[in-house]
């Protein structure tokens, strides 16, 4: 992934708890729904997304959050990675594994959908995405 | 079946109860991402695109009904009702919640399971032939000698901070059908001249980014000194294995450097002044390991070959395809196929895996196993009984005769799921599927393996026809590949050419399938076969030609 910081884009990262995609809103919440979140569209604004990402991810809200480029096209955000449009619909192939049940009807307990927050101003500055080794 | 002892059962519980606290340190804030991760994934907790995935081991891919049933209900309670056999004879749940974990892990120590080195630069799961303590052509049950390496390997102090991971697979056959070539250590398992039992030790084989076959560094290791010798090859790879490059850091890269003499030289030096040390294998602890294998109580009366006729050709070609010959007269080994038409290559649901285990404990003396190829196994089924079972794996949707056929794919999770990923394995592998269904009993024996980047999960470099997705300015892109084995021939495929888009790949494949049978002597002449006749020529032509 380029570093370069990409002229659109919205700053997304993994839930702490579960993992879960999560992207940053513009009131500072970390919300599931890329439609929802809060759009930089020049390199002050993306690193003000940056910033309050490192500062959440020192609060241990998200992990490892990252600037993903988004094109708006009608009204909606789409990825201009492959990667970063499977992270936003999920997988492509959910519909053909067998038993699976969504997550709302699968028996564990509610995600909690948006987490507010903490203001926590200090905080280090988080390389893009960073990948395990198998 | 191996049982815990008292000390495994402790140091399994130790292990969740240390992984419960880290847990709650992490999600307190009291532990930072950067000190947390290696922990997690010491405990097989990954962190993929949509989710965490934890990755459980099955050590030698051998599982009870009751550890079946304990997955069935992990994936139901805690997941998202399905689980992903993978590659390492292990598997993979893409959905559960880090808070969670302590508990899942707790309830597989019930069973007897744990996720303990399944990540992290150490000695991972031993994998081994699937059909082991079953198959006809084996000289013993390599299992004994899987557990005793992962007694041996599990938190070994000197090699908990290896260079890279590694990984020890053992076969007992002449048909390699564990990939043993493409391991840092592969065990052949055989009689040796003086009549005992011993080892063929190939070192420096693996797959990723440098696939490279691995080298025979020694043939004729006695079963006493398997310890030793494993312990000599990792202490040399401990000591120089490269640790400033982590796409240099395997032994593979090691041994090639060094050059198969010097560093069997180096083996040999350190060997000889440790074989004969603590860690010589007493013959009476072999045996005790070996007592947990002993073969079940198996039906000494054949079943009249009359007894399996079934008036239905489905069935016929089930047993054609899907069974194997087993040692014991009168039984067969099952393969049952992860791989419907269409599907995808080795998910199953919770209620499939209920299933199975009721199966295993009815008709396979309680055992199941786990393949490298994403398909499970019932080892010991009576001949008797394979309409029954044939019925209940229809009902099930898991009797697609297709064991090492076209659409027989195995796949990585790919860029559905991983974080490495370039591109989708999974949806290709469907396409495939569907695509060569109708002909796949005409084509015949033919591996195909797609792997999402090039860490190579999914096998492709060893597949007949191999695929890897990669990224192409932002997009999915495929190459493919050619003449690929990961069996006692291995071999590591060429790429054909220029890459094709994700419709192209399956195209570009039905032209290679429909060259072969085009030029192929008859049906008695394999893919791979004509392919090492023909060249890739004809196959290029027919990928590449306006």
């Amino acid at each position: 992934m380029s570093k370069r910081a990409p002229d659109v884009a919205v700053l997304t990262a993994n839930r702490l708890h579960d993992g879960i995609v999560v992207f940053l809103s513009a009131d500072g919440r970390w919300v599931e729904s890329i439609e929802a979140a809060a759009v930089a569209r020049s390199p002050d604004e993306a690193r003000a997304l940056q910033e309050q990402g490192a500062r959440d991810a020192a609060a241990n809200l998200v992990v490892e959050p990252y600037l993903a480029e988004v094109a708006e096209a009608a009204g909606r955000r789409v990825p201009s990675r492959m990667r970063e449009r499977v992270r936003v619909d999920g997988p492509s192939i959910l519909d053909d594994v067998p038993g699976y049940v969504r997550a709302a009807a699968a028996g564990v307990r509610p995600l909690a959908s948006n987490i507010r927050a903490p203001h926590n101003p200090g905080g280090e500055g988080s390389d893009p995405v960073s990948v395990e080794a198998a | 079946m191996y049982r815990y002892d008292e000390f495994d059962a402790q140091f399994v519980r130790q292990r969740v109860a240390q992984f419960r606290d880290q847990v709650a340190r992490r999600v307190s804030g009291e532990l930072n991402e950067d000190e947390f991760k290696p922990l997690r994934l010491r405990n097989g907790v990954y962190l993929q695109l949509h989710a965490y995935m934890l990755r459980i081991a099955v050590p030698y891919g051998t599982l009870s009904s009751r550890q079946m049933r304990k997955l069935a209900h992990i994936a139901r309670t805690y997941d998202r009702g399905y689980g992903h056999f993978t590659t390492r004879q292990n598997l993979q749940f893409n959905w559960p919640r880090l808070s969670d974990v302590p508990d899942i892990l707790d309830e597989l120590a019930d069973v007897e399971m744990h996720a303990i080195q399944t990540s992290g630069n150490c000695i991972r799961n031993v994998t081994a032939d699937h059909f082991a303590g079953a198959t006809a052509d084996e000289v013993a049950d390599p299992r004994p000698y899987a557990e005793i390496i992962r007694q041996w390997s599990s938190l070994h102090p000197e090699f908990s901070f290896l260079p890279r991971k590694f990984k020890v697979a053992v076969i007992a056959s002449e048909h390699d059908r564990a990939a043993m070539k493409l391991h840092d250590i592969g065990l052949h398992l055989k009689r040796l001249a003086d009549g005992g039992l011993g080892f063929a030790v190939w070192v420096g084989g693996g797959m990723g980014r440098t696939p490279i076959i691995a080298k025979l560094i020694r043939d004729d290791l006695p079963e006493e000194d398997l310890l030793s010798y494993l312990e000599a090859i990792l202490r040399v790879y401990n000591l120089h294995g490269r640790r400033d490059n982590i796409y240099k850091a395997r032994i593979k890269i090691l041994v090639d450097a060094l050059g198969l003499e010097a560093f069997a030289a180096e083996v040999e030096e350190d060997w000889q002044r440790i074989r004969d040390g603590a860690l010589k294998l007493p013959d009476e602890e072999i045996r005790r390991i070996q007592a947990y294998f002993a073969p079940p109580a198996f039906d000494e009366r054949p079943a009249a070959a009359a007894a399996i006729r079934v008036p239905e050709r489905a069935f016929d070609r089930w047993v054609v395809r899907n069974t194997h010959g087993h040692r014991q007269p009168g039984y067969a080994i099952v393969t049952i196929s992860l791989k419907p038409i269409g599907g995808i290559p080795g998910d199953a649901s919770a209620d499939q895996m209920d299933a199975i285990a009721d199966l295993a404990e009815r008709y396979s003396f309680d055992e199941v196993r786990v393949t490298h190829e994403q398909n499970l196994v019932l080892p010991h089924v009576r001949l008797g009984d394979l309409p029954e079972v044939y019925r209940a794996l229809k009902a099930i949707g898991l009797a697609e005769a297709n064991a090492g056929l076209a659409t027989d794919i195995i796949a990585c999770p790919g860029l559905d799921y991983c974080a490495l990923a370039n591109a989708r394995s999974i949806p290709i592998a469907q396409r495939i599927s569907e695509r060569l269904a109708a002909r796949q009993d005409q084509i015949g024996d033919l591996k195909i393996k797609i792997s999402g980047c090039i860490n190579a999960c999914g096998h492709h470099h060893v597949g007949h026809i191999g695929i890897l997705g990669v990224e192409k300015r932002g997009e999915e892109h495929y190459q493919l590949l050619l003449g690929g084995s990961g069996a006692e021939d291995a071999a590591i495929g060429e790429i054909s050419g220029p890459g094709f888009g994700p419709d192209g790949i399956v195209d570009a494949v039905e032209k290679v399938v429909q060259r072969y049978l085009e030029l192929r002597t008859g049906p008695e002449e394999p893919f791979l076969a004509a392919y090492t006749r023909l060249g890739d020529a004809p196959f290029k032509e027919a990928l590449y030609a306006a």
